[in-house]
């Protein structure tokens, strides 16, 4: 067993220029630097080396595609990938003792990453009220305790079951299973807070909750955007599918505020070129835009494909796709047409040139790809600028062929998965019902609570019991204070994880951790031994199977700790074979099989090589939305106004971190090291804020609600993104995101447009970094 | 552009032989060449294709399909290499001529084929005499599709077309 860091790391910032390249040797050897800190060289190579091959375990690191069977490298993985694979497989662990020796408002004060560096979690433990300290406690003691809580309730709807995309498609289903048994669709997730938007823009206008491309389509596009996205770091194997479409022809326009080492060039390690050669270009142009712009940005292009359709009539719209496959053209022409250039131009910190020319790029493209990421989901008017994305592909016919569509880029693993059956809020009447028949008991209508509104019953009083599955709540949401103070107002928390984090620290009265076995661990049931299922950001539902021993021997599966519960907190009513579920996996697939469209055969098809292909109506001229055509839209919105003084902060992750988990305090692609407690800022907005580089600041957010929410002792680094715009690392920049600031109609936190100023610290110099 | 064209008749009626046709994934098991294919959507697939050592692979966009009479294909790729067309016509006795005419680049591995002196016609024959033997012993076609592709872009036969067959709720 390797030892735990026993004291947080010092925190020493230093600076270098930004990288212009991602990936390459640096990439491999940073990968197996952090593995072998975390485990042995033997661990390293079992989990590496079967990692996204047919058969064995899909990355939790991030939801991109795997090649087709036969097409896969025997190394199928990122840097990221890499080191998150081997944060789980660590040999580290925390027992009994550890947390005899930590109380609970000590472990309060640890960083994210001293918490996760601890180790695996190895045994249920209890925080009972009124005490400081976690004690073992038995898996059936646990489940009793929890079950008596939830039948203490006044009503169902005062218990939230939160799911994190590291769920597989099984634990997704049980969970949603029981909760709607039990009597509530209080389902939140993690999707919530990142792609949600996404979600209601592609179903409000094709149809669909899902992107609508695959690698092929990437590979075969001539003119792929990627907007508001971050390849390098957060889906680095993306890359492998920009190369290959560079290698076709392929022109590629990234629009971002900050200019990312995986936007600009790309060195492939697994190629001769990529370990001593110059690698490969990604971004052909380069759009430096601000935060929030790009709803003006496409508006501003579409605009103008309409005028070049004016100058060249029948050349530039596909009308023939117009006219028969969608609805609201003329209306959208309308409003498009009426959009002022000086907005355009204000909102996106571009010059008009620069549109024309990304417009002539697009005449000269018969494929064209729109990716986008949280850059674009986490603003207010996060749904309207998918809408005009979608506007955009529509033009000239830019879905439903081959090289072309819409590509929402998913971070979590299988968030698509989960959603697909059954974890979502509000699911409709179809599924609901479909559940009913084939379980026999009348599932509740009444749609649930999402992320944002279970911390605001949370903080009202009308939840009182809060069980996650996987994942990291309290770190994940926004207005960490008001989270942190909703979250301690439950009377029971209770978690489902591989490894220690902040949830497991500012807890409910009672609190419970219960571990479970991580993906690459093998699962052992009573049938045999276990795989699960999940599904990728392209649809593609596949196996996930194990291969390490246990951390523990006590460890459950995440499917065993929900069936266990379920049959206890139900009592047998109504009859769902609970028991049946955890000794065979199958079983559950069987019972998915029937309520989901598409999942049919899914035993026998999803261990294919490859597993299953849920196609994408859109492809086939479907468009599920209740008009049956593609929806043109009319849309309006605008980063919030930011007063003189101020800026527009977007939170972001570093290279070193997955999700709320940092590895190391380095960010090495921005230049970042030593530190996350740095602000990126434009050297102009610098000087123009009468600050220097390296001073010490507070981040201080201005909201509508008059709140002061500050994000203290920040380190101000001069850095090239757009003017007026500003990045820091989130979760620690979360404590400025106000609960109440969403986007429009998906209720998604707004993290990536905050208005802030910063305040110079009195206790740091004003004019050098040197302290 | 080097050009075949090859016309086999098939003892079958037209809807039979066009709908076999349209089963892509089974081609493998009665031609030579061909040795896998994936259908990605109705208008995409990716084949691997070997002829003697040259083995390569190659995705086609089918352009234009119309049911039981045409279908156009292009292969995708920073130089497609070839493109073509297949046509199914009743003769007079209710079988089906299958017509292929193929337009092969002189560049890459396709190049290479085209090179060789009557031997895309040769390959492009053969491949059509296998799939006539294949259809007529099976007597029905083991599947089809019976949608249509305009500019690439595919649509259902109107019985489905409207009807998602995969969950569509938003995914956040």
């Amino acid at each position: 067993m390797k030892k735990a860091p026993g004291e947080e790391p010092h925190d020493e910032l230093a600076v270098t220029p930004p990288r212009t390249w991602a990936a390459g040797v640096p990439a491999v050897a940073h990968a197996l630097e952090y593995s072998l800190e975390e485990t042995s060289a033997r661990r390293t190579g079992t989990t590496l080396l079967t990692m996204n091959q047919v058969g064995g375990i899909d990355c939790p690191g991030c939801a991109w595609a795997d090649p087709a069977p036969g097409h896969r490298h025997r190394n199928e993985y990122c840097e990221n990938g890499a080191k998150h694979i081997n944060d789980e497989a660590t040999t580290r662990r925390v027992t009994a003792d550890f947390f005899r020796t930590h109380p609970v408002s000590e472990l309060a004060r640890r960083s994210d990453a001293w918490l996760n560096q601890q180790g695996r979690l190895t045994e249920p433990v209890v925080k009972r009220p009124g005490s400081d300290f976690y004690e073992p406690i038995s898996w059936n003691d646990a489940l009793a305790l929890m079950a008596g809580e939830l039948a203490g309730l006044d009503t169902p709807d005062e218990a939230v079951f939160y799911t994190s995309g590291r769920a597989g498609n099984e634990a997704a289903f049980v969970l949603q299973l029981f909760a709607r048994a039990l009597g509530t669709n209080n389902l939140p997730d993690c999707s919530n807070m990142c792609h949600e938007s996404s979600g209601f823009a592609l179903h409000e206008t094709l149809g669909t909750g899902k992107g609508t491309v695959s690698l092929h389509d990437l590979h075969h596009a001539d003119l792929i955007f990627l907007v508001g996205q971050n390849p390098g770091s957060n889906h680095p194997r993306q890359l492998s599918a920009l190369e290959e479409a560079k290698r076709n022809g392929a022109r590629i326009i990234a629009v971002n505020p900050l200019p990312e080492a995986g936007l600009l060039r790309f060195k492939n390690p697994q190629k001769p070129s990529g370990v001593i050669g110059r690698g490969t270009q990604i971004a052909d142009r380069f759009l430096h835009i601000r935060n929030g712009g790009d709803l003006a940005l496409f508006q501003g292009i579409n605009r103008l494909l309409l005028e070049a359709e004016d100058a060249r009539p029948g050349e530039v719209l596909d009308h023939d796709f117009i006219r028969e496959d969608t609805a609201g053209f003329e209306d959208f022409a309308a409003h498009v047409r009426g959009v002022d250039w000086s907005r355009i131009l204000t909102a996106t910190g571009l010059s008009r040139q620069e549109i024309e020319q990304v417009r002539d790029d697009v005449l000269r493209s018969r494929r064209v790809v729109v990716c986008w990421a949280m850059g674009i989901t986490q603003h207010k008017h996060a749904v309207p600028t998918i809408r005009e994305f979608v506007n955009f592909l529509l033009l000239r016919g830019n879905i439903g062929r081959a090289g072309t569509g819409a590509c929402p880029v998913r971070g979590h693993s299988n968030v698509q998965g989960d959603r697909t059956v059954g974890i979502w809020e509000q699911m409709p009447d179809s599924f609901l019902d479909a559940l009913r028949e084939e379980f026999g008991f009348d599932p509740p209508r009444a749609h649930g609570l999402d992320s944002v509104r279970t911390i605001e019953a949370m903080r009202a009083g009308r939840v009182r019991f809060f069980l996650g599955l996987a994942g990291n709540f309290v770190r994940a949401a926004p207005d960490s204070a008001v989270t942190e103070e909703a979250v301690r107002s439950c009377r029971t928390t209770a978690h489902i994880s591989t490894k220690l984090n902040r949830s497991h620290t500012v807890c409910g009265e009672t609190a419970l951790i219960l571990p479970t076995l991580g993906r690459t661990e093998r699962d052992v049931q009573a049938s045999g031994e276990q795989f699960v299922t999940v599904e990728n950001s392209m649809s593609e539902v596949h196996t996930s199977q194990g291969r390490l021993r246990p951390a523990s021997p006590l460890l459950l599966s995440e499917i065993a700790i929900l069936c266990r519960l379920a049959r206890r907190a139900l009592g047998g009513k109504p009859d769902i074979p609970w028991e049946r579920f955890e000794a065979d996996y199958g079983v559950i697939r069987d019972h998915i099989s029937r309520i989901v469209k598409g999942l049919h055969d899914y035993n026998q098809r999803v261990t294919r090589p490859g597993g299953i292909q849920l196609t994408n109506p859109v492809n086939e001229g479907v468009y599920s939305n209740g008009v049956g055509r593609a929806l043109f839209t009319r849309n309006t919105g605008e980063a919030p106004h930011v007063p003189e003084g101020h800026l527009l902060l977007q939170t972001l992750r570093s290279h070193d971190q997955w999700n709320t988990v940092p590895y190391t305090s380095d960010d090495r692609y921005r230049g970042i090291h030593g530190s996350r407690r740095v602000v990126l800022v434009n050297p102009d907005d610098v000087a123009e804020l009468g600050l220097a580089d390296g001073r010490g600041v507070d981040l201080v957010g201005v909201w509508t609600d008059g709140v002061e929410r500050r994000a203290e002792d920040f380190r101000v680094v001069p850095y090239p993104t757009a003017r007026g715009c500003a990045a820091a690392y989130y979760p620690e920049t979360n404590v400025l995101v106000p609960l109440g600031s969403v986007a429009d109609e998906s209720n998604q936190p707004t993290s990536k447009s905050i208005v802030v100023r910063l305040e110079a610290r009195a206790d740091s110099p004003p004019d050098s970094r040197g302290t | 552009m080097r050009t075949v064209q090859e016309t086999v008749e098939i003892a079958v009626p037209v809807r039979t032989a066009y709908n076999q046709w349209t089963q892509f994934t089974v081609f493998p098991r009665f031609t030579r060449t061909v040795r896998h294919v994936d259908q990605v959507t109705p208008a995409l697939t990716s084949w691997t294709v070997a002829l003697g050592p040259l083995r390569t692979e190659f995705q086609a966009e089918i352009a234009e399909q119309e049911p039981d009479a045409y279908l156009v294909w292009r292969s995708l790729g920073a130089s497609p290499a070839h493109r073509g067309r297949v046509t199914f016509e009743p003769t007079a006795d209710g079988g089906t001529a299958v017509t292929v005419r193929m337009d092969l680049a002189p560049a890459g591995r396709a190049g290479l084929l085209a090179a060789v002196p009557a031997l895309p016609g040769r390959v492009v024959r053969g491949e059509l005499l296998r799939f006539k033997r294949y259809i007529e012993g099976l007597g029905a076609e083991s599947g089809a599709w019976r949608g249509t592709i305009r500019g690439g872009r595919p649509k259902r036969p109107e019985p489905e077309r409207h009807e998602s067959g995969v969950p569509h709720w938003p995914v956040g």
